[in-house]
């Protein structure tokens, strides 16, 4: 079988065979993979190079933990991969961005308002939660198209709270507002 | 000596008042001792492991602090109810709380910490000032608080710039304004002021000189109830982050012997000056030319004391229960002797790869370091819930080698070895850290973190083995899959080609 693999911005073809090969990006690698009963633990014997990783699924990526640092890794066979390759949603960076509250707390600042230019890494919302104040960051450059919630708000994990979008589908937007 | 308000007394039962690794620090301090203890609970932790091995655990209301954990009233009622003699309040919480040490006193009970007096005293920030400073302690020099601006502005050309414009009832750095020349200097403490009256509905201010450079070293000490004091020596605590302490080492890198004896003797008399007894730390800041300036004292147990506990090998846990039961200290000055280097990694559930953002979720695994020289205080395991009603730390992680560098060897090692997933945590923060030039020769201050560490320039240097393994993963999971809903391809059930099949893998 085929998979597309994505981590982080490398993408790598892993073709799977039947007698313990494998081949990554068309180079041939000896493998020897073995589950183990603590779940999620893996140890694979890649040309006898010894490896051993947590790997969790997550929503739609698998999370890796290989000494001490995580990978968000997603993992699509030939089929999923053109199908996303159609319909446009191979992981990318643009496209509308949802800032979304990763746990529960109190809205303490939104230092940008709607139609605002922001930058990658500028400050979007300062969320109160764990007795820290938490800043949440623009992932990417864009406009701020909408702003759903204001300071002193509380907010539940996952919740929407501000919506970053394409500078070039501005135009569109403001006539619906 | 005003030890009054310290009663000794054998207890054999003690309630903790507390919750995580910390708890599990104090339960096992009290179980070598043969010490029974009493567990307290929130709904967020029926399941944790301090209620689990505690001899009784007794439950105190819901998970947000101010309704169970910081509960003065209830905690005692649990206390007298469970019959218990002594409450330890570890760290946080209602540690530094004079109210609660009084509470417990005049419930009866054995406060193990300081007199109620030295709690209050070192707890406001102006009176621990002005109360050193009598016993000749040296301290950041600056106004005292209740000037008017104009006598400010005059102040500030004595102390010379850059300073600090402060409110009198600061804390978490707000009020607070660095000013680094004098034509911003009216501004500042105009906007100081305002910032304080709106955060504390006080607008009393006062200038501190701004030490560039300085970092962060404490003393750590032992005061019986007859009076005598010692010191544990050093702790380096410069690698912050927003005021939170992320990696502590023992002994520090610039401290030698002459400045240790100086500090210590130093820290002895600011503790002597409100009659101290039990554990308590001295913090202060120390500039490039190792001039040593009194911050504040920590009138509990430190989260860092396992890496004084490491290099001088006392149990700084079982000395505070013997100093409460009345105890004099065993050992005097002479006999404390610091060897090797002990390093201490906090690891916090929160994303180092953007913005240490906090990281909520269950636990699904946890596996931690362990061999020689390792040790890993914690009370998280597969299936904790990582709650955003406490703070995000996960345990901490102590290395221990006869020089720094093999204890910086020793971190490496076991930083990689630690496997916890389900919430993203600041391990390769550590990594990178434990990789720094900077760290690695000592070169650092309070502001290093935040103002020349970036995690940008580290390399994840296993995408590809993350890849693959994701990748066999899957294909296992499809594999299986399509073999359970594909049937007629086999003469047997499912069900029974499902169990042969897990059989095989195994």
């Amino acid at each position: 079988m085929k998979y597309f693999t994505t981590v982080g911005d490398q993408q790598y073809t892993i073709e799977i065979d039947h007698d313990n090969k494998i081949l990554v990006n068309g180079e041939r690698y000896d493998i020897d993979f073995q589950p183990s009963p603590e779940g999620s633990v893996y140890s694979l014997l890649l040309n006898n190079r010894s490896l051993e990783g947590l790997v969790e699924e997550r929503e739609d990526t698998w999370e890796v933990l290989i000494r001490g640092e995580l990978y968000e890794v997603q993992v699509q066979d030939e089929r999923a991969f053109r199908l996303a390759k159609a319909r446009g949603t191979v992981a990318t960076v643009s496209g509308d961005v949802n800032i979304i509250s990763p746990m529960p707390g109190i809205i303490v600042a939104v230092p940008v308002s709607e139609g605002e230019h922001v930058s990658k890494g500028d400050k979007v919302i300062i969320l109160e939660s764990m007795k820290m104040e938490n800043e949440l960051r623009a992932p990417r450059d864009g406009v701020v198209r909408r702003v759903f919630v204001q300071a002193g708000a509380g907010v539940e994990k996952n919740q929407t709270l501000v919506l970053i979008g394409d500078p070039d589908a501005q135009g569109e937007e403001s006539d619906e507002a | 000596m005003n030890t009054d308000t310290l009663i000794p007394k054998n207890f054999n039962k003690l309630l903790i008042a507390n919750r995580g690794e910390i708890a599990m620090r104090i339960l096992r301090a009290c179980h070598e001792l043969g010490i029974r203890t009493v567990a307290i609970f929130s709904d967020a932790d029926r399941n944790a492991m301090h209620v689990r091995q505690a001899h009784e655990a007794y439950y105190i209301g819901p998970p947000p602090a101010r309704d169970s954990y910081l509960l003065i009233d209830k905690i005692i009622e649990v206390a007298k109810q469970s019959g218990a003699e002594a409450v330890h309040p570890g760290y946080g919480f209602l540690a530094e709380r004079a109210e609660f040490a009084q509470a417990c006193l005049d419930a009866g009970l054995v406060f193990v910490g300081p007199p109620v007096n030295a709690i209050r005293v070192m707890g406001d920030k102006q009176t621990a000032r002005q109360t050193v400073k009598a016993a000749g302690v040296p301290i950041v020099p600056g106004t005292e608080p209740g000037l008017d601006d104009a006598a400010l502005i005059q102040a500030a050309e004595d102390i010379g710039y850059p300073l600090l414009v402060k409110a009198s009832a600061g804390g978490g750095g707000k009020g607070m304004r660095p000013v680094h020349k004098s034509a911003d200097l009216a501004d500042s403490i105009a906007a100081a002021r305002r910032e304080a009256m709106a955060a504390f509905g006080d607008d009393t201010v006062y200038l501190e000189k701004m030490l560039v450079g300085a970092r962060h070293i404490e003393i750590q000490l032992l005061a019986d109830m007859d009076g005598n004091i010692i010191h544990l020596g050093e702790r380096e605590c410069s690698l912050q982050r927003r005021h939170q302490k992320l990696i502590e080492e023992s002994p520090s890198y610039v401290v030698d012997e002459k400045l240790r004896q100086q500090m210590g003797e130093v820290a002895v008399a600011a503790a002597r000056a409100v009659d101290y007894v039990n554990a308590g730390t001295i913090e202060f800041l120390v500039d490039r030319d190792k001039n040593f300036y009194f911050l504040e004292m920590n009138t509990r147990l430190q989260v860092e004391h396992p890496v004084t506990e490491l290099v001088t090998g006392i149990d700084i846990v079982q000395e505070q229960l013997r100093i409460s039961r009345g105890r004099r200290l065993r050992i005097n000055q002479a006999d404390v002797k610091m060897s090797g280097w002990a390093i201490e990694c906090r690891i916090n559930a929160e994303d180092p790869y953007n913005n240490y953002l906090p990281s909520t979720g269950q636990i699904t695994a946890s596996r931690l370091p362990t061999g020689p020289g390792v040790r890993v205080d914690t009370g998280v395991f597969p299936g904790y819930e990582v709650t955003p009603y406490y703070d995000s730390m996960l345990s901490k992680l102590v290395c221990y080698g006869e020089t720094r560098s093999e204890a910086v060897l020793r971190m490496r090692r076991a930083l990689e070895e630690y496997r916890i997933m389900g919430v993203k945590t600041n391990i390769p923060f550590h990594q990178h850290m434990m990789d720094s030039h900077r760290f690695l020769t000592g070169q650092f201050d309070t502001s290093f973190v935040e103002e020349r560490f970036s995690m940008d320039e580290r390399e994840a240097p296993h995408q590809l083995d993350a890849a693959i393994l994701a990748t066999l993963v899957a294909h296992q999971q499809g594999q299986k899959a399509s073999q359970i809903v594909a049937p007629g391809d086999r003469d047997t059930s499912n069900w029974k080609w499902l169990g042969r099949w897990e059989r095989l893998q195994k």
